[in-house]
């Protein structure tokens, strides 16, 4: 008798050719699944498993948590004080450190084609996100952030290895208090997927601060990078969208405390 | 699919996807308030928060649906984090403020924050006919100087 349990073996067996199930469709499917649920203004979770498990929880067809087990999450003081009580520019701080992991999450289970399960009702986690983030623009900002990816991905993966380089080129850099942290825990081998659960900070964070790090040759990938692919990163290509659409907005209310901040510098010469 | 079937048949419920975006993009609550002085500079067009490490916009108020608020955005992004890493290795202590002329518009470009983080940027876009680029680069700086107290 077969030590596999049934459903993972009829998921085994299925999984090749059920039409629902196409690899090239996927991101299109999840998306689908995500927008019904909001138009339907649904309340509950979404599981996934597969390529990576996970969960995005709605309330009221919004958005209000996800996670992943590839992407760390928020960080723990995230959640510990009303917002209404911080000035603005720490609200805003406290807003993203809330949002980032979520779309983190997202954008992990979208990467890895995780597959979508029932959407079922559940009790929803606190998160200290007021309305929640609206599902077009979650889908708009995981689509720019994918294309951002697909950029760096000559490069740099949140799987590639990369190094600390022993000779600094110049003798003077800037770099943020992040990007520090980042470099000071580089062994050899580590992927900025490490870092970042190092770091609770999300893993695209991580990977565009790595990135920026690579160009100014303080890091360097373990597989060796062809010199003119160092300078492939451009927000402006990543938001290519036509003229008149709009990408999303990230605010979902108020939220909690100021959680993770992030960093400086970077590299997009040739976007200009 | 859907954008072609609602332009044919504008009664067609299914929405363009582009119009739904936009719509979801407006649904700032507490950070749009913020933005409140800024729009109230003479000759304002746009105006965005914008993690720039990330390139996520995070805030935004705009008074013409003929500009691009992701591209204005990040080229906001990309521009900060050139000049930012120039800044590295030139004799200059840190990047203050971005200003780039067009024919018709101002871009203006700040860190809310003299640190290093939290990494966000303001950017505001005028119209040049009718804004004063030296008064409203002061309401923009106290902007930020009030933003990050």
């Amino acid at each position: 008798m077969s030590q596999t349990p049934r459903l993972r073996r009829a998921r085994q067996l299925t999984a090749s050719v059920l039409p629902t199930r196409a690899a090239d469709g996927h991101a299109g499917l999840a998306a689908g699944r995500l927008r019904k649920i909001g138009t339907s203004a649904g309340t509950g979770m979404l599981p996934f498993s597969g390529g990576g498990n996970g969960v995005i929880y709605f309330r009221d067809g919004k958005v209000v948590y996800a996670e992943s087990e590839r992407t760390p999450g928020p960080a723990h003081n995230a959640y510990s004080a009303y917002a209404e009580t911080l000035p603005p520019l720490s609200r805003i701080v406290a807003i993203r450190a809330v949002t980032e992991p979520i779309i983190d999450a997202v954008l992990e289970l979208f990467t890895a084609q995780a597959r979508h399960a029932k959407f079922r009702s559940s009790r929803l986690p606190v998160t200290g996100l007021a309305s929640g983030i609206d599902v077009e623009t979650l889908l708009a900002e995981i689509d720019r952030r994918q294309r951002l990816m697909k950029q760096l991905s000559v490069v740099l993966t949140p799987d590639t290895a990369i190094a600390r380089n022993p000779h600094l080129r110049s003798e003077s850099i800037r770099i943020s208090a992040w990007q520090w942290a980042l470099l000071i825990r580089v062994r050899h081998g580590s992927t900025p997927r490490d870092l970042a659960w190092d770091l609770r900070r999300s893993v695209f964070g991580t990977v565009t601060d790595i990135y920026r790090l690579l160009v100014l040759r303080l890091l360097s990938a373990a597989d060796e990078v062809p010199e003119r692919g160092l300078a492939v990163m451009s927000f402006v290509r990543a938001a290519s969208v036509k003229k008149g659409d709009t990408m999303p907005v990230i605010n979902a209310g108020p939220v909690i405390n100021a959680g993770p901040v992030i960093n400086a510098g970077s590299a997009a010469e040739d976007a200009l | 699919m859907s954008a072609y079937r609602s332009a044919s048949f504008p009664s067609s419920p299914v929405r363009p996807l582009a119009a739904a975006r936009e719509e979801a993009s407006l649904i700032l609550t507490e950070a749009e308030a913020a933005l409140d002085p800024v729009a109230h500079i003479e000759g304002f067009v746009l105006g965005c928060l914008v993690d720039a490490s990330t390139g996520m916009i995070l805030a935004a108020r705009k008074d013409q649906d003929d500009i691009s608020l992701p591209l204005a955005a990040a080229g906001a992004a990309d521009i900060a984090s050139v000049l930012s890493m120039l800044g590295g290795e030139l004799p200059v202590d840190g990047l203050e403020d971005v200003m780039v002329t067009f024919r018709n518009q101002l871009y203006v470009i700040r860190f809310i924050s003299d640190d290093l983080e939290p990494n966000i940027l303001l950017l505001v876009i005028l119209d040049r006919a009718r804004a004063n680029l030296a008064l409203a680069r002061r309401e923009i700086r106290s902007f930020c100087l009030n933003f990050a107290a």
